[in-house]
């Protein structure tokens, strides 16, 4: 495999506070990583710092390329998804304008990755012409998963794709990670269930407090490791 | 008759009203920043006509591309010296920036124009119909197709292209926009420069029945914060519905009373639409920013 995403001490903060110290990490191209910490582990923050929401310094490299200075919506053209944290989906605009705006300039290839999108998430297209405020929560997660795909990403980046919903409509979600992961796209999946992540995730790191205090296969991971990140200690 | 007279002359004059609070509401959406320069875009556009007038002998339709492309350009101008470098300051520096910039096309204008109103060239022509007893001019007519077809035209550039998706999703979600690729900076200078060319236009068609003055704006950037109050703070419709209805409360009052007392009682209308409707008309369009 080749190495997609590689990070190399990486600093980011809001204000004064430093919420990301000195991460390290690289992720393979169609590679699985899940990325665990309790709240305000930097889970977050380190997912807008490799799309360049938040200022962050530090060595980045994607696909072999420099993603220094490089705009959010640049690092987007590159292939990085983003589908973030309480889904933010376009409340005002309808299920299929959601997926249009973010997909390609050709209107033939985004009718294309619409309908791809459709058939990987049959709901939303009995609902494509719908405000996406009037969805469920699920409906409205997986319309965030759709959008991030309209770009063709080669990496997603997941932040809490569980938060608020119910356990069913989890497991649907987790089951639509799988089969993005298994057509071959890299997944960067920041998530405080572990047990769900793990489910879909072969490899792991473990972030307390912004610094990366594991990384490897879930197997090699001990419960302690994982019960130390969450709990401290 | 006498009111549907009244109807006709309060349709024309809001469908140039709608023109300027769609402008105003466009960039308020974008940027979540109020544009008190919008006044005097308007009147700049006005300016901009009659100064054009007489290198282009030819009827103010003529004028109208013209005058939308050079006022785009201005609009343009606008965002890079007041709102962009600004947008990451508290609120007020780009409610101070745009009310400079107003200051300073007013005073413009003074210098270049004088004091004294101006009146644009015709639409189409000066002369009066008579359409089932009622005396229509064309103008009055040719202001409401003009401002019909073009707030159609920007509907369906919002509706249904890529850049109106775009444009939509800036307004909604700019940091979620730029996450989706996104060339937001980009989408706020477009924002500007449809804003500033809706202002144009709405100068051209005002400044031929109403004319035109350097102070002009102040009243119409008071008419447009009124319009968006009604129709609803942030939606686009609610804006044009808005524009209508002050115009045609305008010229209704007016008509009975007199135009300061028409003033007094709108804004009077509008304290009390703040105390008893706050959300205005389309305030779930503003909770949802549809």
């Amino acid at each position: 495999m080749t190495m997609l995403l590689s990070v190399d001490g990486l600093t980011a903060g809001y204000g004064g506070a430093r919420a990301l110290d000195g991460v390290s990490l690289g992720i393979e191209a169609g590679e699985t990583v899940a990325l665990l910490g309790a709240n305000g582990a930097g889970k977050s923050t380190l997912l807008k710092a490799l799309l360049g929401l938040v200022p962050a310094r530090g060595a980045l490299r994607f696909d072999g390329a420099d993603l220094g200075g490089l705009a959010t919506e640049a690092r987007v053209r590159r292939g990085i998804g983003y589908v973030p944290e309480g889904r933010r989906v376009f409340p005002g605009m309808s299920v299929r304008d959601n997926l249009e705006v973010a997909g390609l300039p050709a209107a033939r290839d985004r009718a294309r990755d619409v309908e791809r999108v459709f058939a990987l998430f049959p709901d939303l297209a009995a609902k494509s012409g719908e405000h996406a405020w009037r969805l469920s929560g699920g409906q409205q997660q997986m319309l965030s998963l759709g959008r991030a795909l309209m770009g063709r990403p080669r990496l997603l980046l997941l932040d809490e794709p569980s938060l608020g919903l119910s356990p069913k409509l989890a497991d649907e979600v987790f089951a639509a990670i799988g089969r993005i992961a298994a057509a071959g796209t890299a997944v960067l999946l920041a998530e405080q269930s572990a047990v769900r992540a793990l489910r879909v995730a072969p490899r792991a790191i473990l972030l307390r407090l912004g610094r990366v205090v594991g990384d490897g296969p879930v197997a090699s991971l001990s419960e302690e490791a994982l019960r130390d990140v969450f709990f401290g200690g | 008759m006498a009111a549907l007279q009244l109807l006709v002359n309060g349709v024309a004059l809001g469908a140039a009203y709608a023109l300027v609070a769609l402008g105003f509401v466009l960039v308020l959406n974008a940027t979540s920043a109020v544009n008190f320069a919008q006044g005097d875009l308007v009147m700049a556009g006005g300016l901009l006509a009659v100064a054009l007038a007489p290198l282009i002998p030819l009827p103010g339709i003529v004028l109208l591309p013209v005058v939308l492309v050079l006022m785009a350009v201005l609009g343009l101008l606008l965002a890079l010296a007041a709102y962009l470098p600004l947008r990451r300051r508290p609120p007020v520096s780009v409610f101070i920036s745009t009310i400079a910039v107003g200051i300073i096309l007013q005073n413009g204008a003074a210098i270049l124009f004088g004091p004294e109103p101006r009146a644009a060239p015709p639409l189409f022509g000066d002369d009066t119909l008579r359409i089932a007893g009622l005396a229509v001019p064309e103008q009055s007519l040719a202001i409401v197709a003009v401002a019909a077809l073009l707030i159609g035209a920007q509907q369906w550039v919002f509706a249904r292209t890529q850049l109106g998706r775009r444009l939509r999703a800036t307004a909604q979600d700019p940091e979620m926009a730029r996450a989706c690729g996104v060339p937001v900076t980009a989408m706020i200078l477009v924002t500007f420069a449809i804003g500033a060319a809706c202002a144009g236009a709405a100068g051209l068609l005002l400044a031929n029945r109403y004319f035109v003055t350097p102070t002009a704006g102040g009243d119409l950037i008071l008419k447009a914060y009124i319009a968006v109050t009604v129709g609803g703070w942030g939606s686009v419709p609610g804006a044009v519905v808005g524009a209508l209805l002050i115009a045609l409360f305008e010229i209704g009052v007016s008509s009975v009373l007199s135009y300061p007392m028409a003033l007094g009682a709108l804004y009077l209308t509008l304290l009390a639409i703040l105390v008893f409707r706050p959300q205005g008309l389309f305030g779930e369009a503003v909770r949802r920013r549809g």
